[in-house]
């Protein structure tokens, strides 16, 4: 018996040596793998940034401009840092979403400097200068955020420190002084007469935290109790204080700052992230609910809201399309598109800056003009890329706290894009949001970035947990 | 430079964008289809295959009644019949595998339990499984919910044959060598 089994043992220690040896390999290997990926998609990426750049000098001016393409490069070697910082600090994070992000990061500076040129602006005047400063500050905060949270758990601890941040970003531009009005809404807050900021993007990530913190500890309350009506199970009355308190806040944004956008951005945030929080579909009928309650309401009261959808309903109605604030913007948006068709006129080609607001409201329409058809498919194929990874990280998540905070911050992205380009192709009312990565506007930038470095560190948490 | 350059250059960015996209989806395809094993992995499951199977084969003359896999260590004959796991069979943790000290094993929600069950049914200090003489019994801490062992709910030290089941709030796991 001990003769038969003192080898078997041997072979099975060896074995067992082996496959430990083995572990230890694939582990070594694998984030590398990932790492090396990224790499490869970033060089693409650069390729496409460079080429959208180049294009445009092409259509536009018929010579290659060295300079303009310089100071670009700012965008490639500040994705390289940060491809180098996940090496370091993050080797496990997701591959795609770093690629995907600076091609549209880069085709949205491309686009931006086709604008400038066709307006003529120069110097600290043209936008796109404007776009690759912000661009850069951007990417070196996303950097930092990188490299300082190393565990995005301890968020969750600062929850309601997230929520007041958040409600004094929001109410900021009501101070009087610092708020600025452009084009009647009150969104945005000027230091000196050079920057002007708009906090309401900054203020969706403080809210993600706090919603994810916040839902954390709730759901069960949220969940479990509560009565049924019509086999759908309704929460208790006290459970309903968070999502009425948050819809009274997104009342006062529309009725105070006059942004139909913004109001919608964060009410559909909370609403998405309480139902993934509980599962129950009977907020989803509340919370619909109070969309068209207030819907309703700001309809009869307020006046740009009743113009806006005017505007919508009546776009090629030869009156609207003449009224101050009516159709026209939306009607050029459309006409631009057409006038691009399946394939586009080519990057600096066509005539986008027809239409105000070319470079940021309405940057869609600009690319799908030059673009085509074929080009705004592949653009909503990235943020579809982009917007499904985001889940999944929150889908694979090891706590509710990190399923929560990575549903809630790339559905932001998901809906910004679904508000901004039903918009523009007259889906729904017009309202006025930056399109994520593509529009002009640095603190859109920057708020976006630093989802993306958010949501990197969070896939990094979830495969280094073994569970990729 | 003349215009069907232009054009050609017009499409080709197209085609990258899109080939792009493609390569990202490509990259992706792990996710539809499950991972793609390296040839190192496959070794490694092949060899795990064929230990389990020899572990099999060395399995009749210890495993006695016990209808569950036997590992090595039962095979090499340093195992009494004593369990020395823990195996989840149904509940949020299903599958989980822990090692059965010597020492007992204590069973609650709270984060300091061996055993950690986290629902709302479980009490804090919720059960513990100690050795007695030869055998493994599990005791009820006074919990709210119960505990049961082979379906009936226990109210004195009980007796846990390897393979029987034992089930606290929405958990059931089983002893095994």
């Amino acid at each position: 018996m001990t003769d038969r089994t003192a080898p078997t043992a041997l072979q099975t220690g060896i074995v067992q040596l082996r496959d430990v040896t083995e572990a230890i390999k694939v582990r070594i290997r694998n984030p590398a793998k990932l790492r090396n990926l990224e790499l490869f998609l970033l060089v693409i990426a650069w390729v496409l940034a460079g080429g959208a750049m180049v294009l445009v000098q092409l259509g536009a001016l018929q010579r290659v401009d060295m300079m303009p393409l310089q100071l670009a490069g700012l965008l490639g070697i500040l994705t390289l840092a940060l491809h180098i910082a996940l090496r370091i600090v993050a080797r496990e994070a997701d591959a795609i979403i770093l690629p995907v992000v600076t091609v549209l990061n880069g085709l949205g500076i491309a686009m931006i400097y086709r604008i400038d040129i066709a307006e003529g602006a120069t110097g600290w005047d043209a936008a796109s200068m404007r776009q690759i400063a912000w661009t850069g500050i951007a990417l070196l905060i996303a950097i930092a955020t990188i490299v300082v949270i190393r565990n995005h758990r301890v968020l969750a601890r600062y929850r309601f420190l997230a929520m007041a941040v958040a409600i004094i970003l929001l109410v900021l531009p009501l101070v009087p002084g610092l708020g600025r009005t452009i084009n009647g809404a009150t969104v945005w807050i000027g230091i000196g007469s050079v920057l002007s900021l708009q906090p309401g993007e900054l203020a969706k990530i403080a809210l993600a935290i706090f919603f994810a913190g916040y839902l954390m500890t709730a759901r069960d309350s949220l969940s479990v109790v509560g009565r049924k009506v019509l086999g759908i199970r309704f929460p208790r009355v006290r459970d309903l204080g968070p999502i009425l308190i948050v819809w009274a806040m997104c009342l006062l944004v529309l009725v105070f700052q006059r942004d139909l956008g913004t109001s919608l951005l964060y009410f559909g945030l909370f609403l998405v992230m309480i139902y993934v929080a509980t599962g129950r579909r009977s907020w989803m009928v509340i919370g619909l609910g109070l969309v068209a309650l207030g819907g309703i309401a700001a309809y009869f009261t307020l006046g740009y809201v009743q113009r806006r959808i005017g505007a919508w309903i009546h776009a090629f109605d030869q009156s609207v399309y003449d009224a101050q604030g009516g159709s026209y913007q939306i009607v050029q948006g459309v006409f631009g598109m057409a006038h691009g068709g399946l394939l586009g006129t080519g990057l600096g080609l066509g005539r986008p800056d027809i239409t105000p607001y070319a470079n940021s409201d309405y940057i869609i329409p600009s690319l799908g003009e030059e673009l085509g058809l074929v080009g705004i498919f592949a653009i909503l194929g990235l943020y579809l890329i982009l917007v499904s990874r985001g889940i999944r990280i929150g889908f694979q998540g090891p706590d509710d706290f990190t399923k929560l905070l990575g549903v809630g911050l790339a559905f932001t992205i998901g809906l910004q894009v679904f508000i901004v380009v039903g918009g523009v192709t007259r889906l729904i009312p017009l309202t006025g949001l930056t399109t994520p990565f593509l529009a002009a506007g640095g603190s859109s930038l920057l708020a976006n970035w630093l989802i993306v470095a958010l949501l990197l560190r969070l896939s990094d948490s979830v495969r280094g947990r073994g569970i990729a | 430079m003349s215009e069907l350059t232009l054009i050609i250059i017009r499409i080709g960015f197209l085609a990258l964008l899109w080939l792009f996209v493609f390569i990202v989806l490509y990259s992706l395809r792990s996710d539809l289809f499950g991972p793609k094993l390296t040839p190192l992995q496959r070794v490694a499951v092949q060899s795990q295959r064929s230990r389990a199977e020899a572990a099999a084969q060395a399995a009749p003359a210890a495993a006695g009644d016990a209808p569950t896999t036997v590992t090595e260590r039962a095979s090499a004959g340093t195992a009494s019949g004593l369990a020395r796991r823990v195996v989840i069979t149904s509940g949020p943790r299903t599958g989980t595998e822990i090692e059965l000290p010597e020492t007992g094993l204590t069973i609650g929600r709270s984060s300091s339990a061996g055993l950690q069950i986290k629902d709302d049914y479980t009490s804090n200090s919720h059960a513990k499984i100690v050795r007695w003489r030869d055998e493994w019994v599990v005791q009820d801490l006074d919990s709210t919910n119960g505990t049961f062992v082979d379906g009936k709910r226990i109210t004195q030290s009980t007796p846990v044959r390897v393979g029987s089941s034992v089930r606290i709030g929405t958990t059931t796991f089983e002893l095994r060598r």
